[in-house]
């Protein structure tokens, strides 16, 4: 039999274990749990609200006034309590979220353009995402009750001119360009949806990169423990072999757990975020801009990507040298979550093209920083960045490789070690 | 001459200041047993690591059947096999699974493989527990497995360190009995352990080591008379005094 298939089945046997596979299925678990509970809390907080109305003016102005909320997509309620405090403690009994109280003579006074204060009633039962949509109905409510008083005054006092072009006389029309492109559409609208479609290639190339470099991390700690790394040195094979089998079978069980914690992940975003819209006119737009990936575009993309996790996968392997346990294993993970965690922050909140020289050539000399920065410059047509990105992260891929079956090709693999302040007995 | 399979001439390593060998030399013949005996920091297993192939050293030379070891360790692996003290197996594979991926680096075709592992079936004796993931054995078990391991490809060396470690009398004897009767049929072993008494069963020579130097080699029989001693530790005893 082939020796390197020997030693790779062995390596992927040792990994996908039961306790693996339970684990990613829990896990994937529950984020669809999360997804549903958060899914429902959202529908909760889009789905039409109800109002609850006492009218203690019935007049024509209070009636005209809730018949107006209810075109306006409220769903309005009218309370049959005559009296201010029986009505709060009818709302407080009956759960009702939501109570407007119009006060008497509230139609009087508006008709001679002198206004009484309307009453908003809001009841917090609990503290989740739902619940705090409480104001925004509040102010969704007022606000429609102001656009609608102040646009029947204007109608009355300026029968030819329509109240919305009073309020708002000059209206913008938006246009953006990325680099030589221009479309019709706003900024915001732009940025909301190439984020949308993005978010996930900076979470995905985080789990992969730091799960594969941990089951590297313990294979060679778990090997190093049991004294079974001592037997393979000894059997007739090439020990860049070791370090390569190791390597692609953690990237091989990497990409399978993170393939399925990005399902359990991808069902809990899109019960937070609800499925992004993307309606005919926004890709249009993002069409027009060209802000879209060709073939070859996530090509480069998997380029860079994978580039990254070789060289997550050759640094742990030396980390992994430095190991004697799985405890000593657990502390050695920690510099390279530290390289991974600093570019994908600042992929997520900042941009990383927009920082001080200095800083950028040091978030770039970490080969991890160029995937997370990939995706963006492939979008924006800045392609240089990308290949030069690639290249480096080849190179460093090629010297990290190169030093790793070195320091196995010697005796440095089972000498060097990274104590943490204790000391161990000497062998004989 | 040719009976030599394993030379060790004034052989030194060094631990950055620290001396753990300091000129050591020996000579294993062919289907000899020839045992390492010391207390813990004498320098066996550093002696056994080094003609493993797993440790450099310092100074001096190893032939192993005349190939100089730091310019062929990988003809030498095939050649041998190293048994580690305290040593596990892979926890999640089966006994049997176990087996045949250690054979397949040495089998040269598919007979020679089944022959490997028909012979480790043989010497482990619990085969209706080799379906079983090695996680569920016993110290005794696992000892066995590593042992059938390290003797299924009747290599012309096996490197034995501490073979009866912390395992019961029963087990020890089993043990020492696979041990023996596979010398028999032309292998040569070399062992180490500071358990005297073990030793003074299983070996046909013994290099007696403390700090790093050989004090003394010979036949157990003929030191004991030597040193006028009822055992190989009363003569460990009169050399360390």
């Amino acid at each position: 039999m082939n020796k390197f298939i020997n030693l790779l089945k062995k390596e992927i046997k040792e990994m996908i274990t039961f306790q693996i596979i339970i684990s990613l299925l829990f896990t994937t678990g529950l984020f669809y749990f999360l997804g549903v509970i958060a899914k429902s809390e959202m529908e909760k907080v889009t789905t039409e609200k109800d109002v609850y109305i006492v009218d203690l003016d019935s007049s024509q102005e209070s009636n005209v006034l809730i018949s107006n909320l209810s075109h306006a997509g409220f769903n309005v309620n009218l309370l049959e309590e005559k009296d201010k405090s029986m009505a709060v403690e009818y709302a407080n009994d009956n759960n009702i979220d939501l109570l407007i109280v119009i006060p008497e003579g509230f139609g009087e006074a508006a008709s001679q353009f002198k206004f009484k204060d309307i009453e908003a009633y809001t009841y917090i039962r609990s503290f989740s995402i739902s619940s705090s949509a409480g104001s925004a109905l509040v102010e969704g409510v007022i606000r429609e009750i102001n656009r609608y008083i102040s646009n029947n005054y204007l109608k009355e006092k300026l029968p030819d001119i329509d109240p919305e072009d009073l309020k708002n006389p000059i209206k913008s029309k938006d246009f953006v360009i990325v680099k030589n492109k221009m479309a019709a559409g706003s900024a915001a609208e732009v940025s909301s949806i190439v984020y949308s479609q993005s978010i996930f290639v900076p979470i995905i190339l985080m789990m992969i990169i730091l799960y594969s470099s941990q089951m590297v991390l313990s294979a060679i700690a778990l090997e190093k423990q049991d004294k079974t790394l001592e037997t393979l040195l000894t059997v007739p094979i090439s020990r860049n072999y070791i370090v390569i089998t190791k390597m692609a079978a953690s990237g091989l069980v990497g990409l399978i757990s993170a393939g399925v914690y990005m399902v359990g992940f991808r069902y809990y975003m899109s019960g937070l975020m609800g499925n992004i819209p993307s309606s005919g006119q926004a890709s249009q737009l993002i069409q027009q801009l060209g802000l879209q990936f060709s073939p070859n575009d996530f090509v480069l993309l998997g380029i860079s990507l994978f580039l990254a996790i070789l060289c997550a996968l050759g640094l742990a392997i030396i980390l992994g040298v430095m190991v004697e346990d799985l405890k000593s294993a657990q502390t050695m993970i920690l510099p390279l979550v530290f390289l991974i965690m600093i570019p994908y922050f600042i992929s997520m909140f900042s941009d990383i093209n927009s920082l001080s020289l200095p800083i950028k050539i040091l978030i770039m000399l970490i080969p991890f920083s160029h995937p997370f920065i990939a995706s963006q410059n492939i979008i924006l047509g800045n392609y240089n960045i990308v290949f030069y990105g690639i290249i480096y992260m080849f190179v460093v891929f090629v010297i990290l490789i190169f030093t790793a079956g070195r320091i196995f090709s010697t005796d440095r693999v089972l000498t060097v070690k990274l104590r943490f302040g204790r000391k161990r007995p000497t062998n004989d | 001459m040719n009976d030599i399979i394993l030379r060790v001439e004034n052989l030194k390593k060094s631990y950055g200041r620290r001396e753990a060998l300091k000129g050591i030399s020996f000579e294993v013949k062919k289907g000899e047993i020839f045992a390492l005996i010391g207390p813990n920091g004498a320098g066996k297993t550093t002696t056994l690591r080094i003609v493993a192939t797993l440790l450099s050293y310092t100074e001096g030379r190893v032939e192993m059947m005349g190939l100089d070891l730091k310019k062929n360790p990988q003809k030498i692996r095939e050649a041998i096999t190293y048994l580690p003290e305290e040593a596990g197996a892979y926890k999640n594979l089966t006994g049997i699974d176990y087996l045949k991926f250690m054979a397949g680096f040495y089998a040269k075709d598919k007979q020679e493989f089944d022959e490997y592992v028909e012979r480790a079936v043989e010497i482990v004796g619990f085969k209706d527990r080799l379906k079983d993931k090695v996680g569920t054995y016993s110290k005794g078990m696992v000892r066995k497995l590593l042992l059938a391991r390290a003797l299924m490809t009747k290599p012309r060396l096996a490197i034995l360190d501490e073979p009866t470690s912390g395992l019961d009398v029963i087990n020890s004897l089993e043990i020492r009995e696979i041990i023996r009767s596979f010398v028999q049929e032309g292998i040569s072993v070399l062992l180490s352990s500071h358990n005297m008494l073990e030793i003074d069963f299983l070996s046909d020579r013994v290099a007696i080591i403390d700090k790093g130097k050989i004090l003394e080699i010979g036949e157990p029989e003929l030191l004991k008379q030597e040193y006028s001693a009822q055992n190989l530790e009363e003569v460990f005893r009169r050399l360390v005094q």
